[in-house]
């Protein structure tokens, strides 16, 4: 007989939704592709903000749906968050969900741990208002461009070992740049004695908290982006499909169609990587960190690439402002690169697979 | 969707030990350097006690000559198999055309070669690529006349992988020239005594072979399903290479690093790993620099986006991946990366050497990687079917 030995770790690969799941996915799917047409993303460029849309979003609870149960939310969780963000990707909806989202569960997380602080108003006023807060990425002072921060009613970043929550005088909206990604970015510094920024919480939780939000952020953004990158290939074959030249489909040449394939094969593989990071920020979150920020990259690679492919092949049309891919195009970079070179990825996900750097002696 | 770890009852820890115990035994010193010399993908001893313990069929009932197993232990047995490095490539082809010979055999045929391959007794090879025809597998010209009770087959064979190893041949032949493509195909379970069988090395150090047949006879209770209609039975065989969804939806439910062909640059990363955390005589580590921290973070993102690739994007994935990686890491190790197996100061006993050689050819066997994007395009985007342009 076989010596005993300890059993080693096996891990299921089920990546199907379940009923409810898949129920959510659709509602949103079906959302956004009834109410949101590239001719109304179109209709809030350049600033990327539509007032009316968000209204009528809010009945669906996307971002109270996050927040536990105890605070008025939903209690849903990051799997339930990723289904959401990958149908608003497809339709590049011109509102700040991703950041509100993710905002409000960080306010949730400090009036949880924290309570009696600004945060606990503010969790109401996200669940009963639909205000928006959002994040400022970059932890510090000084001038940095924040996700929605031309539209957000707030803003929460990290200044020092502390979170800080501050509303900015309206003027400030104003001084919102026009941008690649037609998104309603704002220069904010948490710094910024004008935009009365209050402290919430402090010391290494206060962090934690805010390094789980900003990959949280980075989590539902590669589902967004997932989405978007499905959009623009969706375009490209139904215009390889369709459009003849030298007496075939364009689709019946393989320099286009193997182009559509990479991107299809990308697409459904990184679509499983983010549910793959998703289940584990939400299930085993100390064993996420590598997941999450490998499904960004990969994310934000393939939705780039699947735009660049999406321009090329409607061709010349492809390049004109006419075009839908072009949309896209514009946002996948327009609405990631405020978190920052997203090949830096590498580095984080090197320090959390092979430990860190020794210091030099 | 679930990711945890998978609470394993007590008989299922017993019978991975039983695996380990077995891969201690059987798959020695002596069966991989013997396997790295001949690339044989087959031992006969190894895969006889296979045989002997009901694991060649580990799933089918032990009267049958399986062992019983659920389909997580026999996920785990070939997990296992594969870390050990075993030669299993004979095992492989004999499972994928069994399901053809079950569906399409006579009773006959089935009693005569079903128990033996339980036993180990029984292998089969994959007879499609010919000198003229690869990826365009129906374009076979070796023919099948008919002649009595027998059949008269002449023609050759290219990449019968493991052909050496095996009794038979699934034999694709044509039987009608006159009809369209893959309306005159017949398949046989052809006995291979009679072929002439003529070795070719890989790149990848793998033994292959040509096999002539020259007006060999075999007799019809050999043939498997209708003349003439021999694409559809070979559509099942060929749709679990090329990992088609029907078949991937019984695949065994565990995580699988580095996916269908990936397992090899796991093994090759951890080989990186190793050497980059080793220090210099000035106590200096490749890992702590910046560069190399992220040239292995990238091989990693590579390794786990083919672990959760699937279907025919798996396959192209995971054997693209396992070729850039290995090239990546060579590069990234430098000089001593060169050295082979059996060198004193290779690293890992040479593996990156040998993983930069052998993913070359996954991008081929099965069908090419770009026959797998024709499939992608055709079937799962529904765009138009490539032809040549005329004129």
């Amino acid at each position: 007989m076989a010596e005993p030995i300890s059993a080693p770790i096996l891990r299921r690969a089920d990546y199907r939704l379940s009923e409810e799941e898949q129920a959510l996915a659709e509602a949103f799917s079906a959302f956004f592709e009834r109410s949101c047409p590239s001719e109304r993303v179109r209709a809030a460029e350049p600033w990327g903000f539509d007032a009316a849309l968000w209204a009528e979003l809010a009945p669906m609870r996307p971002v109270a749906m996050g927040l536990p149960e105890s605070l008025g939310g939903d209690g849903a969780g990051l799997v339930e968050l990723v289904l959401v963000t990958e149908p608003f990707g497809r339709s590049v909806a011109p509102v700040p969900l991703v950041e509100a989202a993710v905002a409000a569960r960080l306010l949730a997380a400090v009036a949880t741990a924290a309570p009696g602080g600004p945060a606990d108003a503010w969790v109401n006023q996200v669940i009963d208002e639909h205000k928006v807060v959002t994040l400022a990425l970059q932890p510090g002072g000084g001038p940095q461009l924040v996700p929605a921060g031309a539209v957000a009613d707030a803003v929460v970043g990290l200044l020092g070992d502390e979170l800080v929550l501050g509303v900015c005088p309206a003027e400030r909206a104003a001084r919102r740049p026009r941008n690649h990604g037609f998104a309603p970015i704002a220069w904010c510094d948490l710094s910024d004695p004008e935009c009365s920024f209050r402290p919430l919480w402090s010391g290494p939780s206060a962090r934690a908290a805010f390094e789980r939000a900003v990959r949280e952020w980075k989590l539902l953004m590669a589902s967004a982006l997932i989405g978007m990158a499905q959009a623009t290939l969706d375009i490209g074959v139904e215009h390889a499909r369709s459009r003849v030249a030298f007496g075939a489909p364009i689709g019946s040449f393989q320099a286009v169609s193997h182009a559509l394939a990479d991107v299809a094969m990308a697409v459904e593989t990184g679509r499983r990587l983010v549910r793959k990071g998703a289940w584990y920020a939400a299930h085993e979150p100390d064993e996420d960190v590598h997941r999450v920020l490998m499904a960004y990259r990969y994310a934000t690679q393939t939705a780039m690439t699947a735009a660049t492919v999406g321009v090329h092949v409607l061709g010349g049309v492809g390049f004109t402002v006419e075009s839908d891919p072009q949309l896209y195009f514009r946002r996948v970079k327009g609405w990631t690169l405020v978190a920052g070179d997203p090949k830096a990825a590498l580095s984080d996900i090197a320090d959390a697979l092979f430990g860190p750097v020794a210091i030099a002696k | 969707m679930d990711f945890g770890v998978i609470d394993l009852d007590e008989e299922t820890v017993a019978f991975w030990a039983e695996v380990r115990a077995f891969c201690q035994t059987h798959v020695t010193k002596e069966v991989l350097d013997e396997e790295f010399e001949t690339g044989s993908g087959f031992n006969e001893g190894l895969h006889k006690a296979l045989g002997a313990r009901g694991w060649i069929l580990p799933t089918w009932p032990r009267q049958e000559g399986g062992a019983g197993a659920t389909p997580l232990q026999a996920a785990i047995l070939d997990a296992e198999l594969r870390a050990a490095h075993a030669p299993l490539i004979t095992l492989g082809t004999t499972r994928n055309v069994l399901p053809a010979v079950l569906r399409w055999g006579t009773d006959e045929l089935k009693k005569a070669v079903v128990p033996g391959v339980a036993s180990g007794d029984v292998r089969f090879c994959l007879g499609y690529t010919e000198p003229d025809s690869g990826s365009d597998i129906a374009a076979a010209k070796t023919r099948a006349v008919r002649d009595g009770d027998e059949w008269v087959i002449d023609g050759q064979k290219m990449f019968t992988t493991g052909a050496q190893n095996c009794q038979y041949s699934f034999l694709l032949t044509r039987t009608n020239p006159e009809a369209p493509k893959h309306k005159g195909l017949t398949m046989f379970l052809c006995p291979l005594e009679q072929a002439e069988i003529r070795p070719i090395r890989t790149l990848g150090g793998e033994r292959t072979n040509m096999v002539f047949y020259d007006a060999i006879r075999v007799p019809d209770r050999y043939r498997l399903g209708p003349v003439d209609q021999g694409w559809m039975v070979l559509l099942g065989p060929l749709n679990a290479e090329h990992a088609m969804p029907e078949d991937t939806d019984s695949a065994p439910p565990i995580d699988q690093p580095g996916g269908m062909y990936g397992y090899s640059a796991v093994e090759g990363l951890e080989v990186a790993l190793a050497w980059a955390r080793s220090a210099d005589p000035d106590g200096r580590r490749p890992i702590d620099d910046p560069l190399v921290r992220e040239r292995l973070a990238q091989a990693a993102l590579d390794i786990e986006v083919a672990t959760v690739s699937t279907g025919p994007a798996g396959r192209v994935i995971s054997s693209e991946m396992a070729i850039r990686v290995a090239e990546d890491l060579m590069d990234l190790v430098g000089p001593r990366a060169l050295l082979p197996r059996g060198e004193d100061a290779a690293i890992g006993e040479g593996w990156l050497e040998y993983l930069h050689r052998f993913a070359q050819g996954t991008a081929t066997y099965g069908g090419t990687t770009d026959i797998f994007r024709n499939i992608i395009a055709e079937r799962f985007l529904g765009l138009p079917r490539q032809a040549p342009r005329a004129g």
